[in-house]
């Protein structure tokens, strides 16, 4: 159950662990030596698999950010001021998105702590989240909203600023489901009723399996990823994984891109790999489209392009596709030289995916 | 005209003066000034007044210098009825009236015209030429006022040239006044104009750079500029030498073999050039032997009882002497030719006579020179009896592997048989003829054997047997025959070019020197950065010469457009024909960007805010042409005068760079420091704690040495943290107003109530030294510190 003293808690622990970051500067000044931060290079080179965890993480590698040159001088600068800005965020109780940090800045009066693009700002916050190991929801930072939606036999209650909603993904919700929110550990699932969640790259295909009824006919939890999946969606699907015991699987096009969406869903991706065991479901399971069903099924394809096959190729040597099938799957792709789209399934009727499509591929992987 | 000075070295300089001489007899004066007008620097009227102002201020420069004196000149220029009144004063030791038409009527007249000594390069016929030059084109005789320090007062003279005669005539002389205790002043009237400002300027200005040691007035009708001593140090007197081995040319030298009282070489070595002694003259006369007598080729000996046995042939070759001495002559010999690895037919002659000597005394009997003879033939046969062994391992080992083994002996073969077949059974021979040996050995060898014997492995041939061969102990031709046979003489010029002699000395010469030139530089130009080369002697022709070489860089000096190029020779500013000068060709060789400025096209002449000065200094400057304008291209000169470019250039450069790395530090700083207390003041107010002192950070961002006072009670400490990459060695000076004692490593000096403390602390790198001290309780301090640049010092105390 979380209450109000509970985020409090959270809120005060948050700003806690800046204040102690602006103390570690203040007393690096106090000895006189050059104000510094040491986080992990954060570059593909950089990820290490951690075994026990069965994700992506951060390695040995770290760059520091010191004092010591105008450029280090500079983004410590902006540290500070971010430092401050949400520290007095989480102390009223407001939150803000990413967006409006960086545009927020114009308005301090030190012009060298203003940041110069929305890029460096993110990059600080997540600077920030590594260092002070308190992630950027909990210091109230959200990005836009992503629009990915669940819709599936869940109930569950959601603390909103305007007071606590209890919400039925199927009953509750129209046709577009139900919308995760920036901090889905603002929600506390109630009940369910749903035997595995099925992740799904592309809204048509997700409108597909709506209106053909998948969810309820397999009590299945559809969640759309739209594309790169959100950190919220993310977070939501490994906590649907680890509290509901609900085997999850991920169902893209068949091309590199969506293989590397299910890899992020999977591992971790390298850009938040100091949150892939919060973010991460390594349980999850890829259905498809897979190069084999190109051929199986002789779906309608695109020849690959070339920088389909230059991501192939680097997923080849991409440590999380080091397994038998994938080397398989992508060697086979690489063969026929061709990639399909989930809707390419249509080709074979409006119902084949989920009469038969589905159903087949799910009980080879013994979900159902 | 100082060309006439530097063809003396090549003998010609006489032959120029004896010209000159015959036409002042067959044509007048006038005509010949006319003719040489151009020669003399007086080829236009604008020239003229700037070449009559260089005459007489070289004359007063030197008259002045030669007496010890530090020159006062004073030059003045004025215009009086359509012509040009110039006037030249200096404080030298005045002349006498006999020296006045000398001096400055004859033309030709002066000591230095035979002597090699570095003068500022006139031979006497400068200003005597301008007295002729203001006679003939206004009419007035050249007015001299000297007075001499004897006391007698100065004295006026009027002189004028008979251009029949060529006779210096002193018209008026007369008692008169002068406020100096001693000096000369002309006085000259001419044609003339002020077209030529610039470079009368340039050559008052330059003269004042490189003459540190005058004070130079100059007055003119539109400027007047003073110049001020920088130094009381006057040049060194230059010492006249004799001229060296490496610099005569044949001419030279046929006149010197000609002139001398020596009978033998080696005499007339040791006495007419410098830097040759006893030894260097016998290394002189041995090359002369090997190209005039040829080499003996040495030969190895026959081992013992060998097929060739010395020791039979001598016995057998020595008739009518006692068994008894025969047997030990001819065994002692074959020991003494055994011992050697190779001997020469005259190595051989020396062993046979020393050992017939001491069989003479040993056994009283005479062994003449037939005896001798004999032997010497005896022996010598049996040595050279197998030559084609020996050529063959000469050949072998001076040819490399890849040849073929038939060749080898093919060519080993036919060069022994020329041995064999030589007239001269010595095997005496010249290198060229040695080389024709192997040249026709080799020929035959391509021909018959189908072989190649390319250039280089003949002349490793040649090498190999030259090496092998041995100078003969012959007297070398005495000096009078020499002097009659020109190609004699030119092996002994040859031997004496081949010779290792040491470098002329250097005692002729007077550079600036590296710190006069500074001064010079630094009196003359407002600039940020000095520096200055000069190159060790070095020898052009037989003439010792030095380069100098002085840059200034940035101020107030001009910074568009090209650099200022400054050239010297012999102290004197050469401002004409810069384009012809060997210096300009040089200067805008050198590859400029390396050395920080500006060049386009990365050669020619550089840009930027500098001036860059050359000086040549030698007992004779090699002149393109008879106005000494530009120096001529001599090879020697050009290198040394790069790599003296180059040394200051590589002194500018470092300057340069670190210049740019403390504006770049600075840069930094200001950033940094600007941004550290934004930093500071921020983190206070989210940590709420107190404002910080961020000093040492800051030091320590910037490498910088931080000087921190800790005051507690009565005690100070002055910490000195280096953050640097290097040592520092600060000098730190403390001011305190009450007594501090005798702190540890200071030297503490009161004054009206103030302590003067001094440390001067050697700090490593990343290190800290603690200065200590106790003093009253209520006192101020005050702490300098210096031998640190402002950019890497913080001062926290």
């Amino acid at each position: 159950m979380s209450t109000e003293s509970d985020s409090d808690v959270k809120d005060e622990l948050a700003r806690k662990r800046l204040i102690e970051l602006a103390s570690e500067f203040y007393d690096q000044f106090a000895e006189g030596t050059v104000p510094e931060m040491e986080i992990p290079t954060r570059t593909k080179s950089n990820i290490v698999f951690d075994e026990k965890k069965d994700v992506w993480v951060y390695g040995d590698r770290t760059s520091t950010r010191s004092a010591n040159s105008v450029r280090g001088a500079q983004k410590l600068l902006k540290a500070i001021y971010t430092i401050e800005f949400l520290a007095e965020q989480l102390d009223q109780d407001r939150s803000s998105t990413l967006r409006e940090l960086y545009y927020l800045s114009e308005s301090w009066d030190e012009e060298r702590a203003q940041f110069n693009d929305q890029d460096e700002s993110n990059q600080l916050v997540e600077d920030l989240e590594i260092v002070s190991e308190v992630t950027r929801e909990d210091f109230h930072m959200r990005p836009e909203e992503s629009g990915a939606t669940i819709m599936g036999p869940l109930f569950l209650r959601e603390q909103t600023r305007r007071g606590e909603r209890d919400i039925h993904c199927q009953e509750d919700v129209g046709e577009g489901g139900y919308q995760i929110p920036n901090n889905p550990d603002t929600i506390e699932f109630l009940d369910h009723d749903a035997d595995f969640v099925l992740c799904v790259e592309t809204g048509g295909m997700r409108d597909r399996l709506v209106e053909n009824g998948f969810d309820e006919e397999y009590n299945v939890i559809v969640v759309h990823l739209k594309g790169q999946p959100a950190r919220a969606t993310r977070r939501i699907t490994r906590r649907l994984h680890d509290e509901l015991e609900l085997p999850v699987v991920v169902f893209c096009d068949g091309d590199p891109w969506s293989y590397r969406i299910y890899a992020s869903v999977s591992y971790g991706s390298i850009k938040s790999a100091h949150l892939s065991e919060y973010l991460a479901t390594p349980a999850a399971e890829y259905v498809g489209i897979q190069p084999v069903d190109i051929v199986n099924y002789d779906l309608p394809t695109d020849p690959l392009s070339d920088s389909d096959i230059n991501a192939l190729e680097s997923e080849l040597d991409d440590p999380r596709f080091q397994s038998d099938y994938w080397r398989e799957q992508i060697e086979l792709q690489l063969d026929i030289g061709k990639k399909a789209e989930q809707q390419a399934l249509a080709s074979r009727g409006l119902d084949f995916v989920t009469d038969t499509y589905l159903p087949e591929r799910l009980g080879e992987m013994g979900v159902l | 005209m100082t060309s006439f000075q530097s063809q003396l070295g090549e003998g010609g300089g006489e032959a120029i003066a004896e010209e000159l001489a015959e036409s002042q007899r067959s044509i007048s004066i006038a005509e010949f000034f006319e003719k040489n007008k151009q020669m003399l620097g007086f080829d236009s009227d604008a020239k003229a007044l700037v070449t009559a102002v260089k005459e007489a201020v070289d004359n007063a420069l030197d008259a002045t210098e030669e007496a010890g004196i530090l020159p006062d000149v004073y030059i003045e220029i004025e215009e009086v009825g359509g012509y040009y009144r110039l006037v030249v004063e200096d404080n030298g030791p005045g002349i006498t009236k006999e020296q006045v038409p000398k001096v400055f009527g004859k033309l030709l007249y002066g000591s230095r015209f035979h002597t090699r000594a570095q003068t500022r390069g006139q031979q006497g016929i400068g200003i005597s030429a301008a007295v002729l030059y203001s006679q003939l084109t206004s009419g007035k005789p050249a007015k001299i006022t000297s007075k001499t320090e004897n006391g007698d007062g100065a004295r006026y003279f009027e002189l004028t040239i008979d251009t029949d005669t060529n006779e210096p005539e002193i018209d008026v002389e007369s008692e008169t006044t002068w406020e100096r205790p001693h000096g000369t002043r002309i006085e000259m009237e001419m044609e003339g104009n002020m077209r030529a400002r610039k470079q009368l300027h340039n050559y008052v200005q330059y003269t004042a750079v490189v003459n540190p040691h005058a004070r130079i007035e100059f007055e003119e009708p539109d400027a007047s500029f003073k110049f001020e001593r920088a130094t009381d140090e006057l040049p060194p007197e230059t010492e006249e030498i004799r001229p060296h081995p490496h610099g005569v040319e044949l001419g030279t030298l046929l006149k010197m073999l000609e002139a001398t009282d020596s009978y033998s070489l080696s005499g007339f070595l040791q006495g007419e050039f410098t830097r040759v002694g006893a030894k260097t003259a016998d290394s002189v006369l041995d090359n002369f032997r090997d190209r005039h007598f040829g080499r003996e080729v040495a030969w190895r000996p026959p081992r013992t009882h060998a097929d060739g046995d010395v020791e039979s042939a001598v016995a057998d070759a020595v008739a009518n002497k006692s068994a008894a001495a025969t047997a030990a002559f001819a065994e002692r010999l074959a020991d003494d030719v055994g011992d050697r690895d190779r001997i020469a037919n005259a190595e051989l002659a020396g062993l046979v006579d020393d050992l017939a000597d001491e069989i003479e005394a040993e056994f009283d009997e005479t062994f003449g020179s037939t005896v001798r003879g004999n032997a010497v033939e005896a022996a010598w046969s049996t040595v050279v009896m197998d030559r084609s062994a020996d050529s063959y391992e000469l050949v072998d080992r001076a040819t490399t592997s890849r040849k073929d083994d038939a060749a080898i002996e093919g060519l080993a073969g036919r060069l022994a048989d020329k041995f064999d077949g030589q007239d001269d059974q010595r095997n005496r021979l010249t290198r060229e003829r040695l080389r024709e040996f192997v040249d026709r050995s080799a020929d035959a060898t391509e021909e018959f054997d189908d072989a190649t014997f390319g250039e280089t492995a003949r002349g490793n041939v040649t090498e190999a047997v030259w090496e092998r061969s041995v100078t003969v102990p012959d007297d070398p031709p005495n000096v009078r025959d020499v002097a009659a046979d020109r190609d004699t003489a030119a092996q002994l010029l040859e031997a004496m070019r081949e010779t290792d002699i040491l470098a002329p000395p250097t005692d002729c010469l007077a550079p600036i020197s590296e710190e006069l030139v500074l001064a010079g530089l630094k009196k003359e130009y407002d600039a940020d950065f000095y520096t200055s080369v000069t190159r060790d002697a070095s020898v052009h022709g037989g003439d010792p010469f030095v380069v100098e070489v002085g840059i200034a860089y940035g101020g107030e000096i001009e910074s568009d457009g090209g650099v200022e190029v400054l050239r010297f020779a012999n102290r004197v500013p050469l401002v004409y024909q810069r384009g012809a000068c060997a210096t300009v060709d040089v200067l805008k060789n050198v590859n400029w960007r390396n050395y920080g400025l500006d060049q386009p096209g990365g050669s020619g002449m550089p840009n930027g805010p500098a001036v860059l000065m050359v000086h040549i200094a030698s007992t004779s400057v090699p002149f393109t042409s008879e106005s000494k304008d530009a120096v001529a291209n001599i090879p020697e000169i050009e290198d040394e005068l790069r790599l003296a470019l180059q040394e200051a250039g590589r002194e500018l450069n470092s300057h340069l760079k670190k210049q740019r790395s403390l504006q770049k530090r600075k840069r930094k700083q200001n950033v940094i420091a600007d941004i550290l207390p934004e930093m500071a003041e921020k983190l206070s107010e989210v940590t709420g704690r107190e404002s910080l002192d961020i000093e040492d950070s800051l030091a320590r961002i910037m490498n910088n040495v931080l000087i921190e006072r800790t005051v507690e009670g009565s005690s100070v400490r002055l910490s000195v943290h280096n953050y640097g990459g290097t040592n520092v060695a600060p000098e730190i000076t403390e001011i305190v107003t009450d007594d501090p004692g005798d702190p540890d490593g200071a030297t503490v000096v009161e004054m009206d109530g103030e302590w003067f403390m001094k440390w001067s602390p050697t700090v490593g790198s990343g290190e800290t030294a603690t200065l200590e001290y106790e003093t009253g309780d209520d006192v101020a301090f005050d702490v300098s510190v210096e031998g640190i640049e402002g950019e890497k010092l913080t001062i926290n105390a």
